[in-house]
């Protein structure tokens, strides 16, 4: 009797604790579907929907403390303006996104617009409307080309940008005169001097960071690789992993690493944990975003900084990595004519000159139209070489449906490299993994 | 007639019996039918999606597509990290539970004992089970971390290190300490389960025993372990799952990191779902640790229970 009631006590625990351990996967399924039905907590609906209205349903991303509120304003004001139109707008966080996203889509419930950063995945499904459709030629135009063509499979384009992020060199500017480094180091030699002085002056000052973590261990490697003339992909859209140039950008880095001139933990401290560092002056040098200066005045750092373009190796010019985010629509079945406008007016709304740019300089983000960059620079000085910066840098080729496995994998190349493996052994494999 | 007259109420309570016994028959299962039916509703049916998922080709945006049979565990069971992983997944359980059942046990006989401020004792050994665990291990990553982190500030202050110490050089060591923090959550639950075993065992045999001339030792073997084994095999088993599933420590402390060399089943099958878009294949690691955890906790269940038997 005990045998069977034991077996039978031991599944049944297993059971339930499977379902909560193990169920990452599915465990969201039921409880989304209700937040679908009701996005109350973070939307804002201005008039009460009628017979007549067409509504348009929007997730949008949430950057920073005051995007909800932002959007509040934002949704009353439409609301207001066309009262036609019912604008259904849902903020949800970094975190939840991606679950909430792919439940509604499991569901049945896509949104009809989405501000996120991937497309490719989505556009493989053939779940996207090509952008152009509904956003109008006004619109379009204002949007920096090189921005569109990332957005870009086949021949369409799937997603229009709503801002940018770029990278530059920052450093410390008591640290390096203190150890005697006068010039910003502008190449791969330079820097590695520079980092030995200043190991030199201080032993308890880390002279460059470098941040090899599954969080965003890919960027690590566009900035060396790309600035040796490798990189991802070549100039035709192949995967080019295990090319020379990136063997030694890896080997480069890593040896960084292991001569003691980085910080300790490359696999474990990530930009916040160098961010942290820098502010308090132990990190004399560091790769970061524009939005540096935001953090260390919100953290009250008080550190002498300026920041430069990214070293750079063989005489290539140094290229900054960029980070960008979308809006893309989803397809509907019997979408009318008038809903279709209704997407339009909502970008045209979102991307007039003056609201646009309150919006990304209250983010602290970078402009992904023209006339939004020449505010920008108009409004703050110390911003305007971030302009030119993000008209010139190089984005990771999300348009390409291998992205997430390369992500990944180039950053396990990167932690396999620290503990002793091969770059170019492990490139090798990485690149038959993904290209075949 | 006179007979039959007789025998039919007779017969009539016969039935009215069988009636109220077939009632108290059923009586139980009505009182679990709503543990069931929950059970059934937020139990088996997500169980059987993740069983779905893990046999099914499921698209990077979720879009379940068409079904793929046993490729996904294929492609599982052929990553190079997964025996790796699947090893640390099983040092990691059995260390955890197997240290925190010991020390735990230790802690529940002194905290047995009457002594001044016991009840303090007790509520601080309550504390770290009643903290969330992303807590617990953010502080102990905050403690252990080279740059910051307390340990370091604490040693240096006192004069015991004259440099900040590394205490994570290796991903070995990452991952002890990761086992520590473990260890250190777990403790509490098997004291307290232990306690309440002690609490009801009769001083009455310790007495005989004493009387009989038994050491403290033959008294703990013979008389304590044997009576509060039902008790070790509840936390034991419970245990087990929840440290075999445990997410928030490997993942606030590594992430797995670096490569995959700290990762259990558990953080990777999440990386899998949300880092590579790869749900089949999460789903299907997800159905082996299950698979892993059910032959694990039947096979001790059975053995501790047939044992209960035998003695």
């Amino acid at each position: 009797m005990k045998k069977p009631l034991a077996l039978l006590l031991a599944l049944s625990m297993s059971l339930s604790l499977a379902a909560c351990g193990g169920g990452g996967t599915t465990e969201s399924k039921a409880p989304e579907e209700s937040k679908a039905a009701d996005p109350a907590p973070a939307q804002s609906q201005a008039a009460e929907p009628s017979g007549e209205k067409v509504t348009i349903n929007v997730i949008a991303a949430q950057y920073g403390q005051n995007t909800n509120a932002w959007y509040d304003d934002f949704v009353k004001e439409f609301n207001d303006t066309y009262p036609d139109i019912n604008l259904v707008l849902e903020v949800v966080s970094w975190a939840d996104i991606y679950t909430v996203v792919n439940t509604r889509i499991a569901n049945g419930n896509a949104p009809d617009v989405l501000n996120i950063d991937v497309f490719a995945d989505y556009q493989a499904d053939d779940l996207l409307v090509p952008i152009k459709e509904v956003v109008s030629d006004e619109t379009y135009a204002k949007l920096y080309p090189a921005f569109l063509e990332e957005s870009n499979v086949d021949g369409t384009i799937w997603a229009i940008p709503d801002l940018a992020s770029a990278r530059a060199m920052y450093y410390n500017k008591d640290i390096l005169d203190a150890a005697g480094v006068t010039e910003i180091p502008t190449t791969w030699d330079e820097l590695k001097a520079a980092c030995e002085k200043i190991k030199a002056y201080d032993a308890n000052i880390y002279p460059w960071g470098v941040d090899m973590t599954t969080d965003e261990g890919q960027a690590c490697f566009a900035y060396y690789t790309w600035n040796n003339g490798g990189g991802f992909t070549d100039a035709d859209g192949n995967w080019i992993l295990n090319c020379d140039a990136n063997v030694e950008a890896v080997e480069y880095a890593i040896d960084l690493v292991n001569s003691g001139l980085t910080n300790t933990d490359p696999a474990n401290d990530n930009r916040y944990t160098l961010q942290d560092m820098f502010g308090a002056g132990q990190l004399a040098m560091m790769i970061g975003p524009n939005s540096i200066p935001t953090y260390v005045e919100a953290n009250g750092y008080s550190v002498n900084y300026g920041f430069g373009a990214i070293p750079t190796n063989g005489g290539n010019p140094s290229v900054s990595a960029g980070v960008m985010d979308r809006f893309m629509c989803f397809k509907k079945d019997g979408r009318t004519d008038a809903e279709v406008e209704a997407i339009k007016t909502f970008f045209d709304f979102f991307y007039e000159d003056e609201r646009y740019n309150e919006w990304v300089l209250m983010e602290g983000f970078l402009p992904a139209t023209e006339a939004g960059g020449e505010a920008l620079a108009a409004a703050d000085p110390a911003q305007a070489p971030w302009v030119d910066i993000i008209g010139s840098c190089k984005f990771y080729p999300v348009a390409k449906a291998e992205w997430a496995d390369v992500k990944q994998g180039v950053i396990d190349v990167e932690q396999q490299a620290l503990l002793g493996g091969d770059v170019r052994e492990l490139l090798d494999n990485l690149q038959a993994e993904i290209a075949g | 007639m006179k007979r039959s007259e007789q025998t039919a109420p007779a017969q009539g309570e016969q039935k009215k019996l069988t009636g109220k016994q077939r009632f108290r028959r059923v009586e139980p299962y009505i009182w679990i039918a709503p543990s069931v039916i929950l059970m059934a509703v937020f139990i088996l049916v997500p169980i059987f999606f993740v069983f779905r998922l893990s046999m099914s080709h499921v698209t990077k945006a979720g879009l379940i597509k068409d079904f793929a049979g046993f490729e996904n565990f294929a492609k599982v069971l052929k990553t190079p990290a997964f025996g790796m992983i699947l090893k640390n997944t099983l040092v990691w359980t059995v260390v955890v539970v197997v240290l925190s059942t010991v020390l735990g046990f230790m802690l529940a006989l002194v905290l047995n004992n009457k002594f001044h401020g016991r009840k303090i004792a007790r509520a601080i050994v309550v504390f770290p089970w009643a903290t969330t665990l992303v807590i617990q291990a953010s502080t102990w990553k905050f403690i252990i971390d080279t740059d910051f982190g307390t340990l370091n500030t604490l040693l240096l202050r006192l004069g015991i290190i004259k440099q900040a110490v590394n205490w994570t050089p290796t991903p070995e060591a990452y991952f002890g300490w990761e086992m520590a923090c473990g260890i250190f959550v777990t403790i509490p639950f098997v004291t307290f389960c232990v306690l309440s075993g002690l609490q009801s065992i009769d001083a009455s045999l310790y007495e005989a025993a004493t009387v009989d001339g038994a050491s403290y030792f033959q008294k703990l073997f013979h008389i304590t372990l044997p009576l509060v084994r039902p008790s070790l095999t509840v936390s034991t088993v419970l245990n087990i799952i929840y440290v075999f599933n445990s997410f928030p420590i490997v993942w606030v402390i590594t992430k797995g990191d670096p490569a995959n060399r700290t990762d259990t089943l558990v953080t990777y099958l999440y990386k899998l779902a949300f880092y590579r878009g790869r749900q089949g294949e999460a789903a299907a690691v997800s159905v082996l640790g299950f698979l892993i955890l059910l032959v694990c906790a039947s096979v001790y269940m059975v053995y501790t229970l047939r044992k209960g038997d035998e003695s």
